[in-house]
């Protein structure tokens, strides 16, 4: 006999209750907000308009992080075109067709407050520094999955596509450095200053020291990342939309907190499976002693033994 | 034929599907079988070049799409195939449609086949497959990742749940093989049956966990997805696509073997299986056109570019699918009927695989398109399946049967293979073969 509609909704009321309550109650709210700030969050303020894009960032980066220079352009000069597995680093250049302002960006990893590739990464390769905010990749947890490379909303990590031992390649900020009491290597070498590290308050302070005495310079007088995506801790100051740049309007939520909000709830401490189980070993424990007496009555009638 | 029914107990229709058995009469190892099999030792070797030279010489996978058919296609798609235990059994088991039963040894099979193949390929996918052994630490895990609960939970439900019910046709052979192994053999069946109940619950829970998961993949993507794709109830769509296309898949199967093998096909448990199948996807064209709707996105499906006519291919192959299906329940057309779960499968397909990969834009520069090799090692791998189920449904009793099919199957191995006791082929079996009622006609 199929289910009958009164057992059926019973069995709903006796799972789903529960489970609702579960869920609303034993969940806590996830907001961007409620995500913990690094304690002692450090980032880079990298201001377009200043940048004269000389690339010696692009060098100091590679020897700063002891990776061979990236000459496979034209075999002689350290000229990578993006970001790439030896290329933790890029200027890159936005010039439109009409001849209108053009920029120079830099780009590396943004150190989300709340990133997508530590909240995607299934056995925590990448994760975020609780004190320092840097978002690291671990060699000894990577499963080489390539997920990150598809969630970072900024498209930052890049896998090694050749070699039977691939590694995963990102800005770390330069952390072997800053264990040293050193800057990152970027911003050593920059001739205008136009990438400055420091601790993400101070360069907060600073960026808007500088739209405050240039009004006008600076698109829309905003600093990207003091709260897109959540907030990052690489900073962004420029004279054309940053949208141009290659940084997306996220919003003030992170993705993340966005896109998994429900994903979080439904498994929070496991509470609505363990409930939905507990319901579906009851019905299933029903269905199989019928199905069971019906298969022996069977099997008395054809003398053929019972195929459960 | 023989006739071993008494005329209380004889159904109504010739063909009623009553037990499941082996395909007998057709060697394992034919020419088929051999071309297959080629195809799995060249995905083997390539595989291992693979492992020595990394993914990118083998595979068209670049920094845009870090992910390739191996992922998009052999797991996303192919384990939604695969899903036959997860809903047709939650068909039979939890929603007790009995005639369903007769179907859930050919779904076991063939989501068992999918997943194993589907995680192996996963295991060549991986760039550091070595660190898979962190799954044994619980801690270490990321709760609230989609890939971990994916990987996670994909590999417990191949490995234990779907693995566990795959093993009754496996003791039937041992008991029916030789009557010394016969005690052991029940002993076994009776611990498995008191297991069943939490087992079976665990292998619907998992692939609902998993398979909507697969969808939670790609909203981390955000906007790189297209809008008639993004949507917050992906995870949803997923498991509906995955449900109708498992029902497709299993009941496509089976009719296709009935067809190859001259099996009766039992017309009332086809029907209910396509009368739910084609509410399935009513249900899920009714859910995705709602979300599209609600969202604001129907516009850009009258764009023209490549993502509407994928948008378009994808509804008309899933709705034609389900009407023929329904049609087919009026017009009691078999042609119909297959011919509804290729398309509505073949749909479902493109809707699976869609969001990862033909509706992915990271920049629009950005080009995917497989290499040879991966191909090649993408359809080793799903020969690999094909060829277990060659295997497994002519060594063991998974193809569902009229009953007079046993006892012609019997009296065919009686003849063939005389040195063997076939005990318990026949009425009241054990050592007493009732002569008089099972010898007959042939």
């Amino acid at each position: 006999m199929a289910i009958t509609r009164r057992e059926l909704i019973t069995n709903i009321v006796k799972a789903g209750v529960p489970a609702a309550a579960a869920v609303t109650f034993g969940a806590p709210v996830l907001k961007a907000e409620t995500i913990p700030t690094p304690s002692a969050a450090v980032g880079l303020l990298y201001d377009a308009s200043i940048c004269i894009g000389c690339k010696a960032c692009v060098s100091a980066c590679a020897e700063a992080n002891d990776t061979p220079p990236d000459t496979r352009g034209d075999a002689l000069h350290q000229a990578p075109t993006d970001l790439n597995d030896l290329t933790r680093n890029v200027i890159k250049l936005y010039k439109p067709a009409d001849g209108s302002q053009f920029s120079f960006v830099k780009r590396q990893c943004m150190h989300c407050l709340d990133p997508a590739c530590a909240a995607g990464c299934p056995f925590q390769a990448l994760s975020k520094d609780p004190q320092s905010g840097i978002v690291s990749w671990t060699a000894d947890k990577c499963i080489g999955c390539r997920y990150c490379t598809i969630t970072c909303p900024y498209h930052i990590p890049r896998f090694q596509w050749v070699g039977f031992n691939p590694r995963v390649t990102k800005c770390e900020l330069c952390s072997h450095r800053l264990e040293k009491g050193l800057k990152p290597g970027c911003t050593t070498v920059c001739p205008t200053g136009a990438v400055i590290y420091g601790p993400r308050p101070a360069l907060l302070l600073e960026a808007k020291r500088r739209i405050e005495e240039n009004p006008g310079r600076y698109f829309e007088d905003r600093i990207y990342g003091e709260t897109d995506n959540g907030g990052t801790q690489a900073l962004y100051l420029s004279k054309v939309p940053f949208e141009k740049l290659g940084l997306p309007e996220l919003g003030p939520e992170s993705v993340p907190a966005r896109t998994l909000r429900w994903q979080r709830r439904f498994y929070q401490y496991f509470a609505l499976p363990a409930v939905l189980y507990a319901g579906l070993v009851q019905v299933i424990r029903k269905s199989l002693d019928g199905h069971e007496r019906e298969a022996h009555q069977r099997e008395k009638e054809t003398g053929l033994r019972a195929q459960l | 034929m023989s006739e071993t029914l008494t005329p209380t107990t004889r159904p109504k229709d010739e063909n009623a599907w009553e037990r499941n058995v082996p395909v007998y009469g057709f060697p394992v190892v034919n020419g088929f079988f051999l071309g297959l099999s080629f195809l799995v030792l060249i995905a083997f070797i390539l595989t291992a070049y693979r492992e020595l030279a990394g993914l990118g010489p083998v595979s068209g996978m670049n920094d845009a799409f870090g992910w390739g058919i191996w992922k998009t296609f052999n797991v996303m798609v192919l384990t939604a195939l695969g899903s036959g235990a997860f809903a047709v059994g939650i068909a039979a088991w939890v929603f007790r449609r009995k005639r369903l039963h007769s179907l859930m040894r050919m779904a076991l099979l063939t989501s068992f086949l999918a997943y194993a193949c589907g995680l192996l390929l996963l295991g060549v996918d991986a760039g550091r497959p070595w660190n898979f052994y962190w799954i044994v630490f619980p801690w270490k895990w990321n709760m609230h990742s989609p890939l971990a609960e994916v990987a996670i939970c994909m590999s417990i439900y191949a490995m234990i749940p779907l693995a566990i019910e795959n093993i009754p046709p496996v003791l039937e052979r041992l008991w029916y093989f030789d009557s010394r192994l016969r005690p052991g053999v029940e002993k076994m069946e009776k611990r498995l049956h008191s297991a069943f109940p939490y087992v079976i619950a665990a292998a619907y829970l998992l692939p609902g966990m998993h398979q909507s998961s697969l969808g939670a993949l790609m909203l981390l993507a955000g906007e790189r997805v297209h809008p008639l794709w993004q949507t917050p109830w992906l995870p949803l769509l997923y498991l509906g696509a995955a449900t109708f296309m498992s029902f497709g898949c299993v009941a496509g199967t089976t009719m296709l073997c009935c067809l190859v093998w001259k099996r009766g096909m039992d017309m009332e448990v086809l029907d209910e299986a396509a009368r739910i199948t084609a509410w399935l996807i009513f249900g899920w064209l009714g859910l995705r056109f709602a979300d599209i709707i609600f969202r604001g996105a129907l516009l850009t499906a009258f764009h023209l570019d490549r993502f509407a006519d994928v948008f378009w291919l994808e509804t008309l192959l899933v709705s034609g699918g389900g009407w023929l299906l329904y049609r087919s329940l009026r017009t009691h057309e078999k042609q119909q009927m297959f011919l509804g779960y290729i398309l509505s499968s073949l749909g479902g397909m493109i809707y699976r695989f869609s969001p990862t990969t033909l509706a992915f834009r990271p920049n629009p520069q950005a080009l995917y398109f497989p290499a040879t090799i991966e191909v090649l090692v993408s359809a080793g791998f799903i020969c690999l399946g094909i060829v277990g189920f060659l295997l497994a449904v002519k060594r063991l009793a998974i193809l569902p049967a009229p009953l007079h099919e046993w006892h012609s199957m019997a009296h065919y191995f009686r003849f063939r293979r005389p040195y063997i006791r076939w005990t318990g082929y026949f009425k009241f079996g054990y050592f007493g073969e009732d002569e008089s009622e099972t010898a007959s006609s042939d």
